[in-house]
């Protein structure tokens, strides 16, 4: 695929009602740094899940010392922004500019409010002397949160560059590819920690 | 996708989130348990895919590869989950 085939595609537009788009809203390079993000996530849920079988005692005794809370407060709180980027999308596709950076504010908010959430967390492990080698548990707890909190991170970064564009009323209902591409790579980091909250905090 | 769409999804899967969370408290999860938090999580993530990430009216090749990665994924942590009780 060239890369002016990458970008060749036009927004996702209300007045296309139900037809069938050949390609997913924003840039495809986007889609193909999602689908290699995924991958390495599913491989990394699988070690998880297989580890967990050679050792299941240690691993339920550890998950009891999560705080469940805390992932449950961030899982509300990343769903909230992947509604806010939604509606950040729905806005700006009905021209309202103003509206549709509003959102993405809010969504970036909620990624705000996940680091808090997750400072705390782990603030409250590492005091109790708990890190990478505490055990096996604990390194693949810090490592799999660790990599999914760097992905708010970036995800924050994009929704800020988007935000400061709508502020500048750089996007419109005939052109805002810019922002659907933001929107996809925010929902996949939501869409990771609809399956990690469970498998690490949950399932036990 | 209207707005109120959106809105009633956000709903949805905050509700979907606080009964994954009540069935955690339970403790240690039954079998019967591990499969309805699993079942819960895809219809969070298809909920996702679908009406956040907009990928509802797109070709099947882009949707499937999404949904594809959200079932396969959680089927693999099914079987892990099997084999530990087994």
């Amino acid at each position: 695929m060239t890369a002016q085939a990458l970008h060749q595609h036009q927004p996702h537009r209300p007045e296309d009602g139900h037809k069938l788009h050949g390609y997913p809203p924003g840039d495809l390079a986007i889609w193909v740094f999602i689908l290699a993000e995924l991958g390495a996530f599913f491989v990394l849920f699988t070690v998880y899940a297989f580890t967990r079988l050679k050792h299941l005692q240690l691993f339920a005794e550890m998950q009891r010392t999560l705080d469940s809370d805390a992932g449950m407060i961030n899982t509300l709180l990343l769903i909230t922004g992947s509604w806010c980027v939604a509606r950040a999308v729905a806005a700006i596709k009905r021209n309202h500019c103003r509206a549709s950076a509003h959102w993405l504010l809010a969504a970036i908010g909620s990624g705000v409010g996940f680091l808090i959430v997750k400072y705390f967390e782990y603030g409250a492990k590492f005091a109790a002397g708990i890190n990478l080698d505490t055990n096996l548990f604990y390194t693949f707890y810090i490592a799999l949160t660790a990599f999914h909190a760097m992905h708010v991170v970036l995800g924050m970064a994009i929704l800020l560059l988007v935000w400061k564009k709508a502020m500048a009323g750089g996007y419109s209902a005939q052109d805002h590819h810019g922002m659907e591409t933001g929107a996809s790579y925010w929902h996949m980091v939501d869409l990771v920690w609809i399956i990690l909250f469970p498998l690490v905090y949950v399932m036990r | 996708m209207g707005v109120h769409f959106l809105n009633v999804i956000w709903v949805a899967l905050m509700v979907a989130t606080v009964l994954t969370w009540l069935i955690g408290k339970t403790g240690e999860l039954s079998t019967a348990m591990v499969v309805a938090v699993l079942v819960i999580s895809a219809v969070k993530g298809w909920l996702i895919i679908y009406d956040f990430m907009a990928l509802r009216r797109v070709r099947l090749l882009w949707r499937g590869l999404v949904l594809g990665w959200l079932l396969l994924t959680l089927s693999i942590i099914l079987l892990a989950y099997w084999l530990g009780i087994k």
